[in-house]
């Protein structure tokens, strides 16, 4: 199913853009590539302040009771902006884990908070290279979680994770309290990911879902957080396909702007299909949300946008020659962005292998 | 069900009861004159169950209704392998412009509908030797001879001009001005003295495509359908009759499943080819693409219905679909081997991956080269500058050839 933006939703992506633009500032998101565990703070005030966080939460828990189109649309424009603080996506994701597995009192107590900002989640799946891996080494057991995950975005902040576990030889998911986890920062090329190592001793953590189901659920909300982040590259994608196609009209060269030169304009030809192909596949995914096809609707958009955020990143800068390669420019924010959206929510191996299994019933 | 789901509906289910008289295993083996002949009953059949100049007025035949139902139609028959491709030009471009520009209303009403029934088939001349991307570079020229004119010159890859019984061209009227302004629009009659046409045959086998050549061939100005020197305009419009047109995410080439199916009776190194990463990958990349492709179709047939002028992403369709049909068709012949060195020339474009490999270059070019389409979607999409044009403005007969 694909559909039309409705009313209500184009207003989201016009307002959610135009706050962006006015508070988004290139400088400040620059200076935190140099720090560890620094966010953007006004980014994030904003983000609490317009909703966001409480966005495609149901109103019974202090949320707006809208959708993943919804949700989606703000992470484009949080992609146009290489918004400075991961906690949207992962955020959503836990919250509806809870909201799909948990029970009355966690919901109660847990989601307000998150709907409100006043509390962060984030999403621990991954082991070594592989998003989901089949039987975890984190390890579930009477209450308490051990083991740890690697590379966890938002690990260094987040009060809560959804970790994907070992359950007496079961997958499981299960919430855990990361005040009590230790957290090793990650030198990363993308600092205000808050990308951490977390470290599981005898983590106090609360079972959701173990067996099938849970490998059901994971899927689901992995594929979820999959068609926000394919928003958010989209969003990227969008911002450096204007970046190039400006400075082409505008720098010029041999006596005429490049963008004249065919093997410029052509390079931004394609890039404009990648993009569109990509926003196509996102608004496709984020309607298809509950349907039986969401999987494969939710890869199609993760490739998609995947490629398209990759190729107009490394073209962007190219079309830029040496100044697009300089600190100040800055088009390396959105380099930087391109590869850690791609490894967040799960590589491209992982997704191809994901789709063909749907579409074939052949596993890899 | 919305109105376009109903209307859908019905034409599939008048497709399905058409399908064993006209469909594809009722086309298998026939020669082209005998496809051809199947071919007008086929149209006639259209014609009479309402399904034939859908969207054109009804005061010539047509069913007075939207371009939403004529795609939603094209669209359904596109599955069923039914011989329309020899009325393809013929109801696209042409006779809509006769409808449009044609002065003599009693005589075009007639040539309209039997067009319609499937009784005469009109050619576009448009391309030359000299210009096909470059169509305002053309050489062909029409001269004055007492009140009408007199054609000489030559077109090619005029598709089905063998068959055909009308055209439309244009040709330069006047060489010593800049090349857009001095064309100018007429029909022909291709059964008139002088006219020849050769067919081309093409890598396929087949010979869809033919060059015509003219010599001496008198017009009336009766046949002149823009003003003099007005053709370029006329010749755009032609062009952008028909804007929407059903779209094949699968570049009118055999859909994803035949590729799955076919790996899935192959196997490399012992292990069935569909665990193979590569071929993952490519049935992963293509579906993603194609799932685009019909997601953009999609919203246009739904801002169509809404009474809203489609995004100018349904441009990429044609660019994208064909040249990733080329490669999977190539990948497909690899993934067999030596068992892939089989060729049939008469096989189906949408069900053989090697005729779709071979006619796949054909798709890339016809209707606008990818090149072209590139340079459209930079320009008139993105607002990047024209290319360098050394010929702008200078008169024709001073461009250096």
């Amino acid at each position: 199913m694909s559909i039309l933006y409705d009313d209500g939703q184009q207003a989201i992506a016009t307002e959610s853009r135009r706050v962006l633009d006015a508070r988004m500032d290139k400088d400040r998101l620059l200076k935190l590539l140099e720090q560890q565990g620094a966010w953007d703070d006004i980014f994030w005030k904003t983000a609490v302040e317009q909703g966001w966080t409480a966005l495609a939460l149901p109103e019974a828990y202090g949320g707006l009771g809208l959708g993943l189109v919804e949700l989606g649309l703000v992470a484009q424009a949080c992609g146009a902006a290489t918004a400075g603080a991961p906690f949207l996506t992962v955020g959503d994701g836990a919250a509806q884990a809870v909201l799909a597995a948990g029970g009355d009192d966690l919901k109660a107590s847990l989601l307000p908070a998150l709907a409100s900002g006043e509390k962060l989640a984030t999403v621990a799946f991954a082991e070594g290279n592989a998003p989901l891996p089949s039987l975890p080494e984190a390890r579930f057991a009477n209450g308490v979680l051990t083991g740890g995950k690697p590379g966890v975005v938002a690990g260094l902040r987040a009060d809560v994770a959804l970790v994907w576990a070992n359950h007496a030889g079961q997958p499981a998911l299960v919430l855990a309290d990361l005040t009590a986890a230790k957290r090793t920062a990650i030198d990363s090329f993308d600092n205000s990911r808050l990308y951490a190592d977390l470290g599981f001793d005898q983590v106090p953590a609360t079972l959701l879902v173990d067996g099938a189901p849970a490998l059901s659920l994971a899927q689901t909300i992995l594929a979820r957080m999959a068609v926000v982040t394919a928003h958010e590259q989209t969003g990227g994608a969008e911002a450096l396909l204007f970046i190039a196609r400006d400075y082409a009209n505008t720098r010029k060269a041999f006596g005429q702007p490049i963008g004249g030169f065919q093997s410029v304009k052509h390079r931004i030809a394609e890039l404009y299909g990648l993009v569109e192909l990509a926003r196509a596949n996102c608004i496709h995914a984020a309607a298809s949300d509950g349907s039986p096809d969401f999987l494969k609707a939710a890869a199609a958009a993760r490739l998609s946008a995947t490629e398209a955020y990759d190729t107009t990143a490394r073209d962007t800068v190219q079309i830029h020659g040496g100044i697009g390669v300089t600190w100040e420019a800055g088009l390396h924010l959105h380099m930087r962005r391109a590869r850690s959206l791609a490894i967040e929510q799960g590589n491209m191996f992982f997704w191809e292998d994901l789709l063909v299994s749907e579409l074939t019933g052949v596993a890899a | 069900m919305s109105d376009v789901d109903t209307y859908r509906a019905k034409a599939r289910a008048w497709l399905q009861s058409m399908a064993p008289i006209y469909g594809r295993d009722a086309r298998r083996g026939l020669s082209e004159v005998e496809d051809l002949a199947l071919a007008r009953r086929y149209q006639r059949a259209k014609f009479d169950a309402g399904y034939a100049g859908i969207n054109w007025p009804t005061a010539v035949g047509g069913q007075g209704l939207s371009h939403l139902e004529k795609v939603t139609f094209d669209t359904e028959e596109m599955s069923f392998g039914m011989p329309s491709v020899y009325f393809g030009i013929s109801l696209g471009m042409p006779v809509p412009i006769l409808i449009r520009f044609c002065e003599d209303k009693a005589w075009m009403r007639e040539r309209v509908i039997a067009a319609l029934k499937g009784e005469e088939i009109w050619c576009q001349l448009f391309s030359e030797p000299a210009g096909g991307s470059d169509l305002a570079g053309l050489r062909t020229r029409a001269e004055q001879d007492g009140n009408g004119w007199k054609l000489n010159g030559q077109k090619v890859w005029t598709s089905w001009a063998q068959y055909s019984d009308y055209g439309v061209i244009v040709a330069r009227t006047d060489p010593t001005v800049p090349k857009h302004k001095g064309l100018t629009y007429f029909w022909v009659d291709m059964r008139a003295p002088g006219v020849t046409v050769r067919p081309i045959k093409l890598a396929g086998g087949d010979s869809h495509v033919n060059e015509v050549f003219f010599d001496d061939v008198k017009l009336t100005d009766a046949q002149r359908m823009s003003p003099v020197g007005g053709g370029f305009a006329v010749a755009m419009a032609t062009l952008m009759i028909e804007r929407y047109v059903a779209t094949d995410s699968a570049g009118f080439g055999p859909p994803l499943d035949l590729f799955v199916d076919l790996a899935r009776t192959c196997s490399l190194y012992g292990r069935p080819a569909l665990e193979d990463a590569r071929i993952r990958s490519t049935i992963a990349r293509n579906y993603a693409m194609r799932a685009g492709l019909e997601s953009i179709t999609t919203r246009a047939m739904k801002m169509m219905q809404a009474g809203m002028e489609p995004g100018a992403e349904g441009s990429l369709n044609k660019l994208v679909a064909v040249r990733s049909r080329q490669k999977l068709s190539e990948m497909a012949i690899d993934l067999q081997g030596n068992l892939g060195l089989h060729f049939d020339p008469h096989a189906f474009v949408k069900e053989d991956w090697t005729a779709s490999w071979i006619n796949a270059p054909t798709g890339r070019i016809a209707g606008g080269a990818d090149e072209m389409l590139l340079n459209t979607i930079a320009e008139k999409i993105l607002g990047l500058p024209q290319d360098y044009r050394p010929d702008k403005g200078v008169p024709f007969n001073q461009i250096p050839a």
